[in-house]
């Protein structure tokens, strides 16, 4: 029998920092298997650090997480309290988006010049938070693609399977890729 | 010495009612047993692991240390440098079936191909006739039939066989220096089919009683360009099996047959089930997407095959969805097979994509082909990733199978992140670059070679905490390194290193950036009468190597070449310089202190270079993505890699961290930390003031889309793409486009 263990707050804390060092990572790559807890003591360390009181759902990325907003809303909310909107719908869609199509448009994000993408066949995309600037997303990706939903959660099957602690407005609505229903609406 | 068991029992696949199963009857049955309830052939109970778990434990150490000692004593019996210095190499074994049941260090994804090769043997009735014999040696290099990612990695497979019964099988693989294609070296990098692909072979038998026969090595001697470095691999590869061959008949007759068949079942259920638990503990379920894009560039190479004049943009697609039985990963939406040497097969693939998942959740438990149980994958028919044309060359699946893998392993690093693992999370890279040819010397010897070093080791990507590491992975191996440089100046007679060394600047940057990628200088010296580089590489620059970066990070920059053709370097040398990198070297040029004549930057493969005396051919290759916003970056950090060199380019970070730093007369620079702050500010109100809302964005590159107003390539790489229907409704969703829209070739 493996014992599950438990990670102090303080490890997680350092390891959202950036502080932690590189014996104690060397540890948590080791170990046997995951500390079981780490989901809501990982929770409890961002929701200390955000300025708003929205529960967390889940860190989609550095700054960008899902929240509860109450009365059944879910959405996706950046670090400085922007919302995107409802978390099934990409949320680059509520973003601003700067692209790069040009070689010499490219040279000033990759170095040196032979390794800059070739124009016309690939640009880079940019995505930032409409209120403080934040880039929560790159894709460099050729003219024409579609914007990339890089992550949907199914967040009631998280919390009730995994985690064993189902969220009180479970429904099966829930895990639903809602991206076209907005573009849908773009082209009236 | 190796046990060969009596003739008159090992001969399986005869036709009494006492004998036991065909192979095809043996695969037939796991199968049936596998599939009726979902555990491995159909193991509920670890029965034998619950009364005797010393027992059961013992019984696996041996057979784990049966491959482990193949390998740490095969390569120095006889072996090239890619397989003796680097990792370059695998043992394995299987059960009847082909399934994994160990392997040795080296590159181990090949654990999840096995089986092809066994089941083409089953299905086409090898047994019956003309029969499989205990020690036989197989040999295998075929995609198609035998699941190898490339041709230039030969299979040896060495049946143990008790009482007229296959029980198992041995297997050793390498990469060879060199396999007998058109173009030399061990990628083809331009074929048009497989019959351009060198030194193919489906299973085929070449050898008896744990020995190859003679014609086997007449074959290296005249099908291939380096036969000595090739027929030493072969006996290497054979010397292991023959290990594993000896062990494995030890330890059934200590253990007992009966004994052995129950263990090897339980013992991947075991290893199922782990890898089931790792995935449900650590995966946050949803769907995770990614893409990734290579160009293969034909046009205008040849007139000969009209069919391959064209230019592919290669597209993969792939989604990851974390499921009760594991995950399934989902590439529909990929290009389509075409005439060039980029296409995969099913256990291609497989090679590449259980990369990420073996290293990701078979660390704790039996590596077995339990795994494979638990990955659920679609391929679709017709895509590059399993052509429904049975002659598609597959000379060089590797250049865009491993961005697959970049895609689900990156799936699997979010995933984690998401849960709260950091400690996993990193953007993953496999920006990998190698060379490869073939010369004549000055007495006539003709030669062909391959240097692996850009495949041997890479830089790994930034965590989520902290910055990458250069050199310190290779995704398809735990053995990262770049090998010796004496080595391979060994094996390519005319080419010097000038220099080889981490190329400045040279990473995906981030608030941590992926650790720098490297550049090596190759001198041509002395050629005799003829040598022609080309460079097989992963990704090429003229993309990046995955379309996401990680958290607002910039994925890596992929591989480039240049050739530098008719050079001034003797009066370069006679004042103490020499260039030692890409950057070096471009700095050289444009400054007039080395003078070129012929001067080329390859984003693309470059077709055959000849090289002349003091021709240079530089190379880059392993750099990998960063993490997070680039604005993030503790400007402490980026003063370090100015002072480190890491970073040369003082107007390039500025604009890219927002740092303001000043320079003093000794060449060190120091931060000012209020114009730093103050430059922060203006960059985030001038990415929001050269930036777009999403909804104008999209009515303005839809009328692109609209007009199919794109580079030839690009619109072609959407014709194929869209002829797979979930891209297609994804695409056409997302641009409000009728279902049956098309994009026009351009």
């Amino acid at each position: 029998m493996e014992d599950d263990i438990s990670i102090s707050k303080g490890i997680i804390e350092q390891l959202v920092e950036g502080t932690i060092d590189d014996d104690n990572v060397d540890r948590l790559l080791k170990l046997p298997k995951k500390d079981s807890d780490r989901f809501f003591t990982y929770i409890e360390v961002l929701q200390d650090r955000v300025s708003w009181d929205d529960p967390i759902l889940l860190r989609l990325s550095d700054k960008l997480y899902i929240v509860s907003k109450g009365h059944g809303k879910r959405v996706t909310q950046c670090e400085c309290g922007f919302e995107f909107g409802d978390y099934r719908t990409n949320w680059k869609l509520a973003s601003k988006i700067r692209t790069r199509k040009t070689a010499e448009e490219m040279k000033a994000v990759y170095d040196p010049a032979p390794a800059v993408p070739e124009a016309g066949w690939q640009e880079v995309r940019e995505y930032f938070c409409p209120d403080c600037g934040t880039q929560h997303a790159v894709e460099v990706v050729p003219p024409g693609y579609p914007v990339i939903f890089e992550m949907l959660p199914d967040l009631d099957k998280f919390y009730a399977d995994y985690l064993g602690r189902p969220l009180a407005d479970a429904s099966e609505d829930w895990y639903k890729d809602k991206t076209a229903e907005t573009t849908a609406t773009w082209n009236q | 010495m190796a046990t060969i068991a009596k003739e008159i029992n090992n001969k399986v696949g005869s036709v009494s009612e006492l004998s036991p199963p065909t192979l095809r009857q043996a695969v037939e049955k796991r199968d049936h047993l596998t599939q009726s309830n979902g555990h491995y052939y159909g193991v509920k109970e670890l029965s034998l692991k619950a009364s005797d778990p010393i027992k059961y434990e013992r019984f696996y150490s041996k057979i784990h240390s049966s491959v482990l000692g193949a390998r740490e004593s095969a390569r120095f019996v006889a072996a090239s440098p890619g397989s003796r210095e680097m990792g370059e190499c695998l043992w394995g074994i299987t059960t009847a079936e082909g399934d994994t049941l160990a392997v040795s260090t080296g590159f181990l994804s090949h654990t999840a191909i096995f089986p092809v090769a066994v089941r083409y043997m089953a299905a086409n009735d090898y047994d019956v006739n003309d029969g499989i014999e205990d020690g036989d040696v197989y040999g295998v290099s075929d995609g198609l039939t035998g699941g190898v990612p490339h041709p230039g990695d030969f299979y040896s497979f060495v049946p143990i066989c008790i009482e007229g019964e296959v029980v198992a099988w041995a297997v050793g693989i390498n990469h060879l220096m060199e396999n007998g294609a058109p173009v030399a070296g061990s990628w083809a990098t331009f074929s048009v089919d497989t019959f351009m692909d060198g030194l193919v072979v489906p299973p085929m038998r070449t050898g008896r009683k744990l020995k190859q026969e003679t014609w086997w090595k007449a074959m290296w001697e005249r099908r291939t360009r380096a036969g000595t470095m090739n027929i030493l691999d072969d006996k290497m590869r054979l010397a292991g099996c023959a290990m594993i061959h000896e062990a494995t008949h030890k330890l059934i007759d200590e253990f007992g047959l009966d004994y052995y068949k129950q263990a090897i079942r339980e013992i991947v259920e075991e290893s199922r089930r782990r890898v089931v638990d790792n995935m449900k503990s650590t995966m946050v379920p949803g769907t995770y997407n990614g893409a990734a894009f290579r160009m293969a560039q034909y046009k205008g190479l040849q007139t000969i095959w009209s069919h391959a004049d064209k230019n592919t943009l290669i597209h993969i697609r792939a989604s990851v969805e974390p499921n009760e039985n594991g995950l399934m990963v989902d590439t529909e939406g990929t290009s389509r097979w075409g005439n060039h040497a980029y296409n995969a097969t099913p256990g291609a693939t497989d090679a590449a994509l259980f990369l990420g998942m073996i290293n990701s959740f078979s660390h704790n438990t039996k590596v077995t082909a339990g795994i494979e149980l638990a990955v659920q994958r679609n391929y679709p028919k017709g895509s590059i990733l399993n052509p429904d044309n049975e002659y598609t060359s597959n000379a060089n699946p590797w250049a865009q199978t491993v961005t697959l893998n970049n895609i689900g392993f990156g799936a699997v690093s979010r995933a984690m992140f998401c849960f709260g693992y950091l400690e996993e999370a990193f953007c993953i890279d496999g920006n990998w670059g190698a060379w490869q040819g073939q010369g004549t010397a000055k007495d006539g010897t003709a030669y062909g070679f391959t240097n692996f070093e850009w495949l041997g080791g890479s830089a790994r990507g930034a965590w989520c905490f902290k910055d990458g590491e250069p050199l310190a992975w290779a995704a398809w191996s735990q053995m990262a390194t770049i090998g010796d440089a004496e080595e391979f100046e060994s094996t390519v007679p005319p080419m010097f290193y000038l220099g080889r060394k981490l190329l400045p600047g040279y990473f995906g940057s981030g608030k941590y950036r992926g650790g720098p990628g490297e550049s090596a200088v190759h001198w041509c010296v002395e050629p005799g009468k003829h040598i022609g580089i080309t460079r097989p590489n992963g990704g090429l620059s003229s993309t990046a190597s995955v379309a996401l970066g990680m958290n607002g990070a910039y994925p890596g920059p992929s591989s480039f070449m240049i050739s530098a053709r008719g050079t001034n370097l003797d009066e370069v040398n006679k004042k103490g310089l020499a260039p030692r990198d890409a950057r070096e070297l471009l700095e050289m040029t444009d400054s007039g202190e080395l003078k070129v004549d012929d001067l080329q930057v390859w984003k693309m493969d470059c077709p055959e270079l000849s090289m002349k005396n003091n021709d240079l051919f530089v190379d880059a290759a392993g750099s990998s993505g960063g993490w997070g916003d680039p604005l993030d970056r503790d400007p402490n950090a980026v003063i370090e890699d100015l002072n480190s060199g890491v970073c040369p380019d003082y107007d390039f970070v500025k604009e890219m961290h927002g740092v303001i730093a000043k320079q003093t007369s000794d060449g060190t620079w120091t931060l000012d930390q209020a114009s730093t702050d103050a430059k922060r500010v203006d960059l985030r109100k001038k990415r929001l003031s050269e930036s777009s809302n999403l909804k104008d964005w999209w009515a303005e590159e839809r009328d692109i889309v609209q007009n199919a107003a794109f580079f030839p390539e690009v619109g072609l790489m959407y014709n194929e793409s869209l002829s797979f229907d979930k891209f297609r409704k994804e695409f056409t969703s997302f641009w409000d486009l009728p279902l049956e829209f098309n994009v026009l070739e351009g």
